[in-house]
């Protein structure tokens, strides 16, 4: 077996290292602790999203409520908070509602895709819609704050060392186990075959809606991380990390059609797109070119990707 | 007492019957060969045990207790392990993780103990150990194996899976020798331990070789089972066949044609619409023939043995690796559909739903694109197309209430009559049909088969691969039977015969 078939991530890592070479040509400070902690800060949440589109892509499906979940979680954990008067226990018990959030939207969207059969695209497309009703009526305008216990706690240090840091440790151990899991192999392997995973007696329904809850969770989790970073609840703030996390799943080498993927390439896909924009940001771009220029460098990444991966199997 | 009994089994699809009357009784500690030519229900009646088809009438017992088996699941957990001829495997998972995954060890509850998963597959794979071929290990891909090799991973899944009624749908199709005999090796290690095993194989070599009792299927129905060794090969293609032997074409609703007509080497080169040379490609190598204008040039054999897979690579819609395709003194590259399309090549399979059908469009839309494509229109008035879509549809008899309905309204047999119709409003020089009657019922059948043989009459160069032997018989001068990717004989005139046509596709091998 060769590298880049173990380790399809590969090309990315490579895009990742000169993305961070760049960044520190343009701006010295981005790549000092500080600067690495704010880029976490920023886009643990994304990462996260990421890793839980990964599980779902490993089946061969897609979730485009990814986001929605985002702010349905967000704007729930910050009223909760809010209503609780925001002191620790409250805090606490917020966000293990939040995560039972994410759980039951990716239950929902597990349930609609693989047991009534929908299509993935349109019927997370059309719970992505439900989703982010329900955080619009739930809080129909941004702004809420969440308390300071919460956000102090996301944004500082544990025994001197960041947070977030923490949080990247007790997630790499956590994905360390998911990968062992059966669910993991399970996921795969229906991505694969669906036929021939049914008919080796998988019970190919109940993984892809297990895939699909797992990705509401991190969903959750990656809530949490935009609650901590922007210390308010937003209804649209998911909006626009859906497709990001997909691209950030492609950009790591994991196939949509299924069957083949990491998580760990999803990380670094995403922060690719953390980099591509923070560079973007560093180089002077005019605000109102920032978007189109993104844009452009997250598809030569992807394409750098595509390039450097067939040469790398050739 | 037998391990495994089915009694009075039937399953229809639709219109088609599958299964009439199935009956088996598997002992344990035997090898029990089930044979049928194509569609007689063999498949369908495995399947059934495997969970994946539900039956709608009859009973399963094992070890004597009534079980249902509602799905491949159920089947598992009541000892029925599987060989799937179309394979079974995760393409991107490792050689170890396939042959484990139905069952994998873990530990803790939720992760997979790879310890145990390794040493599992390692027993597994050590039974094979000297003739699996290079690059066989348990931590290399399926997708980087030789089909020889993806087969003997599903083999091992199924052995691994130490059931004790085992299933084989052709397990040994892309097998060489010595996996073959190391194979049958462990099959009698099986038989000794007591394992009740189903075998399908069309190698009549093999059958003799580890069979202990054969029972044969025709028309959905079980005809009787035999011990092996108190019959003879003849006895079993006869039982298949119904019949000893029958002169040709005795089903067919056409007269043969005169020798003179139809001998391929009475004809001029100049009436040769294709002439094939060593055409390779997925699954098929060193294919050669001529066909002639005015002939219907029928492919036979079992089921997958490259026919399909030559008449889309003649019409450019898979990639060809070996051989020429010319027409007089012109090569055909034929490297695309659209190509093909334009040298007048039509192609009309019977999975509909993939190659055929533009579903929820209206029949109109339906009948038209060739035509588009072949008078490189780009506009056109509907009432002008449905003038000349009128002539091609009345042809074939079809009933439909409108252009305008959308074609799923139809029978399948109707909107099978579309898709050919579809190629008529210009006549294409030569038409290829693959399985063309797939789901069809007869009276439609009977429609297709007499225009067939019209558009034969007035000129067209036909080719009909159909999985229904009867079809074939009835319709076609010469049969090429194919066995394993290769043409093995050819049938002409009065070689016709459902016998000679049944010998030759189980014993060509």
């Amino acid at each position: 077996m060769t590298a880049m078939k173990r380790y399809p991530f590969l090309p990315a890592l490579v895009i990742l290292v000169v993305l961070l070479v760049l960044n520190g040509a343009f701006q010295p400070r981005s790549v000092s602790v500080a600067g690495m902690t704010g880029l976490a800060k920023t886009y643990l949440a994304l990462m996260l999203l990421a890793i839980g589109q990964t599980y779902v892509v490993y089946a061969g499906d897609i979730d485009l409520s990814a986001g929605a979940i985002v702010s349905l979680v967000n704007v729930s954990v910050v009223l909760l908070m809010e209503h609780w008067g925001g002191d620790g226990l409250s805090v606490l018990a917020a966000i293990a509602i939040g995560l039972a959030t994410g759980l039951a939207c990716g239950l929902i969207n597990g349930v609609v895709v693989a047991a009534l059969r929908l299509q993935a695209i349109v019927a997370t497309f059309a719970t992505s819609i439900f989703f982010m009703g329900l955080a619009l009526h739930l809080m129909p305008v941004a702004g809420t704050p969440a308390p300071a216990a919460f956000w102090r706690t996301y944004g500082g240090r544990v025994l001197e060392v960041p947070f977030v840091f923490w949080a990247i440790i007790a997630l790499a151990a956590l994905l360390t186990i998911l990968a062992r899991t059966r669910l993991a192999l399970q996921l795969l392997a229906v991505g694969d075959d669906a036929q021939g995973a049914y008919q080796s007696g998988l019970p190919a329904t109940a993984i892809r809606i297990k895939g699909y809850a797992l990705c509401g969770a991190f969903a959750a989790l990656a809530a949490l991380c935009v609650t901590g970073d922007t210390a308010s609840g937003d209804p649209l703030v998911g909006g626009k990390m859906t497709l990001f996390s997909i691209a950030a799943v492609v950009l790591g080498g994991s196939a949509l059609s299924g069957g083949h993927g990491t998580v760990v390439g999803s990380l670094i896909g995403a922060l690719i797109i953390g980099l591509i924009g923070s560079l973007v940001y560093f180089v002077g771009t005019p605000s109102e070119w920032q978007n189109l220029v993104q844009g452009v460098a997250i598809l030569l990444a992807l394409m750098a990707g595509i390039l450097v991966g067939r040469k790398a199997r050739a | 007492m037998a391990k495994l009994k089915l009694s009075g089994i039937s399953k229809t699809y639709g219109a088609t019957v599958a299964l009439h009357d199935g009956a088996l009784a598997v002992d344990a500690g035997d090898v029990h060969v089930l044979m049928g030519a194509n569609g007689s229900g063999k498949s369908t009646l495995c399947k059934v045990i495997a969970g994946s088809v539900r039956p709608d009438a009859g009973a399963v017992l094992i070890d004597d207790t009534p079980v249902t088996i509602s799905g491949p699941r159920v089947a598992r957990a009541l000892g029925i392990g599987v060989f799937y001829q179309e394979l079974s495997l995760a393409a991107r998972r490792t050689v170890a993780e396939n042959i484990c995954l139905p069952d994998l060890p873990m530990t803790a509850g939720v992760l997979v103990d790879r310890k145990a998963l390794a040493a599992r597959a390692a027993r597994t794979i050590a039974l094979f150990d000297g003739v699996a071929g290079d690059g066989f290990t348990a931590d290399a891909t399926v997708d980087s194996l030789r089909a020889d090799q993806r087969q003997l991973v599903e083999i091992m899944k199924a052995l691994a899976s130490e059931a004790p009624i085992l299933i084989f749908d052709e397990p040994t199709s892309a097998l060489d020798r010595a996996q073959v005999e190391r194979f049958f090796a462990i099959i009698r290690d099986l038989k000794a331990q007591g394992r009740a095993m189903i075998f399908i194989s069309h190698r009549m070599d093999e059958i003799t070789a580890i069979g202990d009792r054969v029972t044969v299927i025709r028309d959905g129905r079980t005809v009787g089972t035999w011990r092996l060794d108190e019959t003879d090969t003849a006895t079993i293609i006869a039982h298949m066949v119904g019949e000893r032997s029958e002169p040709p074409g005795a089903r067919a609703s056409r007269p043969p044609q005169d020798e003179t007509m139809s001998g391929p080497e009475a004809r001029a080169p100049r009436d040769i619409a294709l002439s094939v040379r060593g055409l390779g490609g997925s699954g098929f190598t060193d294919v050669t023939f001529d066909l002639h204008r005015g002939e219907i040039l029928g492919f036979g054999g079992l089921h997958g043995q490259g026919q399909s897979a030559v008449l889309r690579t003649l019409f450019g819609a898979l990639p060809r690796s070996a051989g020429d395709v010319t027409r007089g003194d012109t090569a055909l590259p034929l490297r695309t559909p659209r190509e093909a399309i334009r040298r007048g090549i039509a192609y009309v399979s019977g999975d509909r739903r993939r190659d055929g059908v533009i579903q929820g469009r209206p029949i109109l839309e339906n009948l038209t694109p060739i035509h588009y494509l072949r008078q490189r229109l780009m506009l056109a008035r509907p009432s002008v197309l449905q003038q000349k879509a009128q002539a091609a549809v009345d042809a074939l008899n079809t009933k439909f209430a409108g252009f305008a309905h959308a074609i799923d309204s139809l029978s399948g047999g109707n909107q099978q009559k579309v898709v050919i119709a579809r190629w008529l409003m210009d006549r294409p020089d030569v038409l290829l049909l693959d399985d063309p009657t797939k789901g069809i019922d007869l009276a439609a059948k009977a429609d297709l088969f007499a225009l067939i043989r019209t558009l034969a009459r007035d000129g067209m160069a036909i080719v009909l691969y159909s999985s229904e032997d009867a079809e074939l018989l009835g319709n076609a001068d010469r049969i090429l039977v194919f066995n394993g990717g290769r043409i093995r004989r050819e049938l002409a005139g009065a070689d016709r015969t459902r016998y000679n046509l049944y010998h030759a596709a189980y014993e060509a091998a």
